[in-house]
């Protein structure tokens, strides 16, 4: 009778950090699997095109790696990514000279239930994304790491290098805002 | 359901459908590739980061720009040819004929040496010619 295969817990990211460091390919390859969709949809809701979505997560990544000695650990690995994405994104934003919001097309709406709620849905969304796109930088991030990733007001303000209230107060501007858009 | 419990509910699905279209092992390998062909700058001391040497680099070549023309830009030589014998012209044939003697004793040069007697028929104005030929 074969035996049952002991629950191993995954490793946790800072010991796959360190793996990295000393040269572990794999590791690095298991943080972007744990990672990258989390990222692409910071991104994406931040108003990435989700035609470069692949390449502007690829990009954070790749500055993420490259900076891990920076990364003290004041906040969690991926809330730290998602603040470099937020950079990419801004140099990405510059050098198109333009500000784009994610294009919502049929893929994005949900497929099921009632075709009106769905229009609805869909409009709303749409609505949404060009407000957060509107938004002021800080307010935004502080908006999506907050209401999109569920973060809390001190992780957020570990990783901006702000206080936890001034996450606070930029939080609740974006909100203001975002309901006078949506209303 | 209320204002805020939609905003965050929309919120929550922003940007949900794009993340779940992206290839992530794709990305994944991609990364690794790119790590490998361009090593991570850890270790690397801050002063040799990319942005430092891009500013080392400029500094040089502004320094180095410059000292070229200051270089290169500068008159070669203002004043022209000048010759000792320009500064006989106040001298007597006597003179001359004495700075053509004690010429003669330093060079001691077998072939250069100035035939006394001829000495004694030239002029100023021929000492003169005689003193510029010697000096080139």
């Amino acid at each position: 009778m074969a035996q049952p295969q002991p629950l191993t817990e995954p490793a946790p990211d800072a010991a796959l950090i360190a793996a990295w460091q000393r040269g572990d390919e794999q590791a690095a390859a298991e943080l972007v699997r744990r990672h990258a969709r989390a990222l692409a949809r910071f991104l994406a809701g931040a108003g990435a095109p989700e035609a470069d979505l692949e390449d502007l997560v690829q990009e954070a990544l790749i500055r993420a790696f490259r900076a891990v000695d920076r990364f003290r650990g004041q906040c969690q690995f991926r809330t730290w990514l998602l603040t470099i994405g937020g950079n990419v994104l801004k140099d990405h934003g510059r050098r198109a000279q333009r500000h784009k919001v994610v294009p919502l097309d049929e893929g994005l709406a949900a497929k099921d239930g009632d075709p009106h709620e769905r229009a609805e849905a869909g409009e709303a969304e749409a609505r949404l994304a060009k407000g957060v796109g509107a938004l002021p930088r800080l307010q935004r991030e502080v908006f999506l790491l907050r209401a999109q990733q569920g973060l809390e007001y001190d992780e957020i303000a570990a990783a901006l290098d702000t206080t936890a209230g001034a996450a606070r107060v930029h939080y609740h501007h974006a909100v203001k805002r975002l309901k006078e858009r949506l209303q | 359901m209320n204002e805020d419990a939609k905003l965050h509910s929309a919120a929550r699905q922003l940007g949900a459908a794009a993340a779940e279209r992206i290839d992530v092992e794709r990305i994944a390998s991609r990364v690794v590739e790119r790590l490998r062909e361009q090593p991570t700058a850890t270790g690397r001391p801050a002063w040799l980061q990319p942005a430092w040497l891009r500013i080392a680099a400029a500094v040089v070549v502004l320094v180095g720009g410059g000292l070229m023309v200051r270089q290169f830009g500068r008159p070669q030589n203002v004043h022209g040819a000048h010759f000792v014998t320009d500064d006989l012209t106040d001298l007597t044939a006597d003179q001359l004929r004495d700075v053509l003697n004690t010429l003669d004793e330093t060079l001691n040069v077998g072939s250069t040496t100035l035939p006394e007697g001829d000495l004694e028929d030239l002029d100023a104005q021929q000492l003169q010619a005689v003193l510029r030929s010697l000096e080139g």
